[in-house]
């Protein structure tokens, strides 16, 4: 059973697209809550929900490929901009016109693409574990893009599995290490499952798409830069996805608040819900006021 | 002692009479504290102003015709328009462009004429139980006894003494009922004396005067609720829901109508500032620093599991005894948790202690107002009313609490330890929703004591300190995780707490845990005697008396005394050497010099010294002269006058160990004792042993809370 159950569900089109969304609750202001990297949908904020929508409008949805919405082959409604319009598309359809928007990881860079592009729709930003290239990833990491598309030869090990091919052929292996690796902290078995469950919901044919999406070329020291409105950044110390050195960059570049994370990994909004949600109540009712 | 002092004070003249100020330097945004004059001053905010100075820039004034300002007489001088001209020369003398206003009870009413005429100049108000007309209800006291305002009353009583005629004729029994009648609150003693205190600081004319002048320009009721519906700052407002001077709805009322926050005190009287100082302070933070919305910037949190186990520990500055016991118990504690992290929240003298040990001091505690500098200035000669003393410590422990609960929130500590951290203990009880870590308390004795000299009115205090804390422990049996007596049962002194409270050794027992006694330190064996009297160079054909006065800087005279008897001495005992020890906050060349006699400041480690002499002369504290007793010294000892400690707890003690002789410092003549010292200088005694594993004793009952 979930903890809270939406007051209005629905799907909104846009360009063809069908997006499931969520409402929960009718506080001030309106939260949204983003989607991240396909690989998950909107239940990844389920422990932010209940606790938020007792405070205040919460609206999830699900992006382009994962949970209630619709599994788009369409490489371009993976870029950064596609989901910022996703984004304001889902807005409308609630009929909501600002809100304080809140990414994890992925999803910290299409807040941030949307903050950019509808400043005055987007209130204030908060960048969760931030997965926005402000600074090089880890050396393990960077040897895997580049392997991506090449044979993943025999036994793949650790990030050797994040390989196209090993996808197709082990996808499940390749999703539970993946998520070993977002949950660095231990005793992370449930949040892993979790995890785990809701990337069998899509599957590598959608992630090979996403994938090959040409790279961004959006500037992205730029586009933080000129963020204008307050912005949020929490990140892990033990982040082995996105390093913390990129969420210590984006609250510098932004000009804003950040929320160190000790000893945490690259989801602490589900492995340490608590904090998070304190913080975020905290950071919504000092930009609200 | 005040626990802070303003950065500069000064006057301004406004329409003729002379207007007091303080002001508290800082950064960030002025609160300025608005006292409800002429009936009491600024001082009425001494619970606010050390912890608000700290975070902001803070300025006070007395009204006209109490404190420091001048006493205007005659209706016309208090009127509503004057006091509002006061509050606005004070904010120009001061140069204070944007003020938050506080302002507690009548106040108000010149804070929101300010606020409203003034709104480019007021950023906020915090309207503390206000009195305002029109809004809520007015008390039917008040009613009544205005009508009969005018006449010449027959034996008034209660309420009747809101009297024209009684208050300029006999001021003190009209304020005495009044602040009787305001603290409805158990146990506010200091709080009534403090505010009758300030009260008749003023006359009664002038009190009837301000009363009176209430009526000369009062707002229409239209102009008023205009005024308060045109407010165009953050209000806050806070009421106790008990209060007798201002019914609660007229703080919900102007909460309501201004738009802003309200917080309830309930079960709070009129005066919540001075009754409830954590929360009134905690509440003013808040409200203003939520309006700066600037609270997080960068914050780290540790996971749970990722935290290292972390104890903060407070050792009461007053007296260097516990700094050392304290360092044994840490000592004693690491062997058994190695990886403990332990910080000290400590001012001088005990932070000299802690630097030579190489402990950690928190930073925090720079910002600690002095409690042994306070003792100091409360002794007097050889007399120290130590139960008054603390009572009057109070605003400095109220201080140094929201210092303490500051460092709490932010530090993660699994552990607090307070030995005699009388702020912790006893505001975490007023207030258990604050309570972090576990808690462990600790004290020598237990019970305060009345002094026959203060007669039954000093019984009734100290019976009612005693029964608050009775009170605190049985309602909040979770505060104190663990209670901890450094000493025996049989060491309680057998005196109840009071009429009809239990009996001190009884209740100690059922609510503490006994380490024995904690001297810090082995004293030398038989065998070692020797070759630590070579080492501290004390030959064998003297005989050495060491003359100290502890860490206080309470001491002076009895230094003077003995040095006064020394040439007495020595001529009859040429082989007795004298050593007086001034101590870190008596300056040794500020005492009487003599050919032959050694005078030192600060000794480190000056139990050593002790532990080998032939004679010691002290004061009546426990630490020294347990030393002694665990040494087996011989030692005279002279308990401070009025000192219920060392005259009835510590003398007890001593007692049970055989030791000591107890002097009377008026009644002894330099002549008498330097006999004292012939008599004494090398004789052989025998006391009861003192235990030597009360560290060890101590560190393991901290250490099941970890």
């Amino acid at each position: 059973m979930r903890a809270a159950y939406p007051d209005i569900a629905g799907h909104v089109e846009r360009d063809g697209v069908n997006l499931g969304y969520e409402v929960f609750g009718d506080g001030e202001p309106a939260v949204l809550l983003l989607p991240t990297w396909t690989i998950i949908h909107s239940r990844f904020w389920k422990m932010q929900v209940p606790y938020l929508a007792r405070h205040y409008q919460v609206i999830t949805y699900d992006g382009p490929g994962n949970g209630r919405s619709d599994q788009v082959t369409d490489p371009e409604r993976y870029s950064a901009d596609s989901y910022a319009l996703d984004a304001e598309a889902v807005l409308q359809a609630c009929g909501v016109e600002r809100a304080i928007v809140v990414g994890l990881s992925l999803g910290a860079a299409y807040g941030a693409r949307l903050a950019a592009l509808r400043p005055q729709m987007a209130t204030a930003l908060v960048m969760i574990g931030p997965s926005i290239p402000l600074t090089p990833p880890s050396k393990e990491r960077e040897a895997t893009f580049q392997r991506f598309l090449q044979s993943p030869g025999e036994n793949p090990q650790a990030w050797e599995k994040y390989n196209l091919a090993y996808w197709h052929s082990n996808y499940q292996d390749f999703v539970e290490f993946f998520f070993s690796q977002c949950f660095s902290e231990p005793h992370s078995t449930k949040p892993i499952e979790d995890s785990v469950g809701w990337a069998t919901e899509t599957g590598p044919e959608i992630l090979e798409v996403e994938a090959l999406t040409s790279p961004p070329n959006d500037p992205w020291e730029e586009i933080v830069s000129r963020l204008d409105c307050p912005t949020l950044v929490i990140h892990g110390t033990k982040d082995r996805i996105s390093p913390y050195a990129r969420g210590v960059r984006a609250a510098e570049l932004s000009g804003g608040e950040l929320l160190t994370m000790d000893g945490s990994g690259h989801i602490p909004n589900v492995r340490d819900p608590v904090k998070v949600n304190l913080a975020l109540r905290d950071f919504v009712e000092r930009v609200a006021s | 002692m005040r626990a802070t002092l303003p950065t500069r004070a000064g006057f301004v003249t406004n329409e003729g009479v002379e207007i007091s100020y303080e002001v508290y330097e800082n950064n960030g945004p002025t609160l300025v504290m608005i006292p409800p004059s002429p009936i009491t001053h600024s001082r009425i905010y001494k619970a606010q102003i050390p912890f608000l100075s700290r975070h902001f820039r803070v300025v006070t004034f007395d009204g006209r015709g109490n404190g420091r300002s001048g006493r205007a007489t005659g209706r016309h001088q208090h009127t509503r328009a004057k006091n509002v001209s006061d509050i606005l020369a004070v904010l120009e003398a001061t140069r204070t462009d944007k003020a938050i206003l506080v302002a507690h009870c009548h106040a108000n009413w010149w804070a929101i004429d300010v606020a409203s005429s003034h709104p480019e100049r007021i950023d906020g108000l915090v309207a503390i139980e206000p009195g305002v007309p029109y809004l809520g209800t007015s008390h039917q006291h008040w009613i009544d006894s205005g009508e009969r305002w005018d006449e010449v009353l027959e034996d008034p009583r209660g309420w009747e003494l809101f009297n024209r005629d009684v208050i300029v004729n006999d001021l003190h029994s009209w304020v005495s009922f009044f602040f009787d009648a305001q603290l409805v609150e158990k146990h506010s003693t200091k709080q009534f004396e403090d505010a009758v205190g300030w009260a008749l600081e003023t006359t009664g004319e002038i009190l009837a005067d301000a009363e009176e002048a209430q009526e000369l320009d009062p707002p229409s009721r239209q102009d008023f609720y205009d005024q308060v519906n045109s407010l165009d700052v953050p209000v806050l407002v806070i009421h106790g829901d008990q209060d007798v001077c201002q019914h609660v709805d007229k703080g919900i009322e102007l909460a309501g109508a201004s738009g802003g926050d309200l917080v309830i005190i309930e079960g709070g009287g009129h005066l919540s500032l001075a009754r409830d100082p954590v929360k009134v302070n905690r509440a003013i933070n808040r409200f203003v620093e939520t309006k700066r919305g600037t609270r997080m910037q960068t914050e780290t949190w540790t996971r749970g599991l990722g935290r290292p186990k972390r104890a903060l520990y407070l050792s009461s500055p007053i007296g260097l005894g516990h700094a050392r016991r304290d360092l044994a118990i840490v000592e004693e504690l690491a062997t058994i948790e190695p990886d403990l992290q332990v910080d000290w929240l400590a001012q001088d003298p005990v932070t000299r202690v802690l630097q030579t040990a190489g402990a950690t001091i928190h930073p925090a505690s720079e910002w600690l107002a002095s409690e042994s500098g306070h003792i100091t200035s409360e002794a007097s000669g050889h007399e120290l009313h130590c139960f008054q003393a603390l009572r009057r410590m109070d605003e400095i422990l109220l201080a140094n609490f929201m210092v303490f609960q500051e460092v709490v929130e932010d530090g993660n500590y699994d552990l607090i330890v307070g030995d005699e951290a009388w702020d912790v203990d006893h505001f975490w009880h007023e207030n258990p929703e604050l309570k972090r870590g576990s808690h462990v308390w600790m004290t020598d004795f237990v019970g305060y004591l009345p002094m026959p000299e203060g007669g039954d009115h000093e019984a009734h205090l100290t019976a009612d300190y005693n029964a608050e804390m009775i009170e605190h422990i049985a309602r909040y049996p979770r505060i104190r995780d663990r209670a901890i007596f450094v000493g025996n049962a049989d060491d309680i002194y057998p005196e109840t707490f009071g009429p009809d409270l239990p009996k001190i050794r009884d209740w100690t027992e059922d609510h503490f845990d006994f380490s024995g006694y904690i001297t810090g330190f082995s004293p030398p064996g038989p065998d070692e005697i020797e070759s630590l009297r070579d080492e501290l160079g004390f030959s064998s054909d003297e005989k050495v008396c060491i003359v100290t006065v502890g860490g206080s800087g309470v001491g002076q005279d009895l230094l003077e005394k003995v040095i006064a008897s020394f040439p007495i001495a020595k001529t009859a005992l040429p082989e007795l050497r004298m050593i007086a020890v001034a101590g870190p906050r008596i300056d040794p060349d500020s005492l009487p010099k003599h050919p032959d006699l050694e005078v030192h400041g600060y000794v480190d480690r000056l139990y050593r010294h002790l532990s080998v002499c032939d004679l010691a002369i002290v004061q009546g504290g426990l630490t020294t002269t347990m030393e002694l007793t665990a040494a087996s010294r011989p030692f005279l000892y002279f308990p401070l006058k009025n000192h219920f400690e060392q005259n009835y707890h510590v003398r007890y003690r001593l007692d049970q160990y055989g030791a000591g002789t107890a002097m009377d410092y008026s009644a002894t003549e330099p002549d008498a004792l330097a006999a004292a010292i012939t008599a004494e200088l090398g004789r052989d005694v025998i006391y009861r042993p003192v235990e030597s594993d009360g560290a060890q004793r101590a560190a393991r009952l901290i250490a099941e809370l970890i």
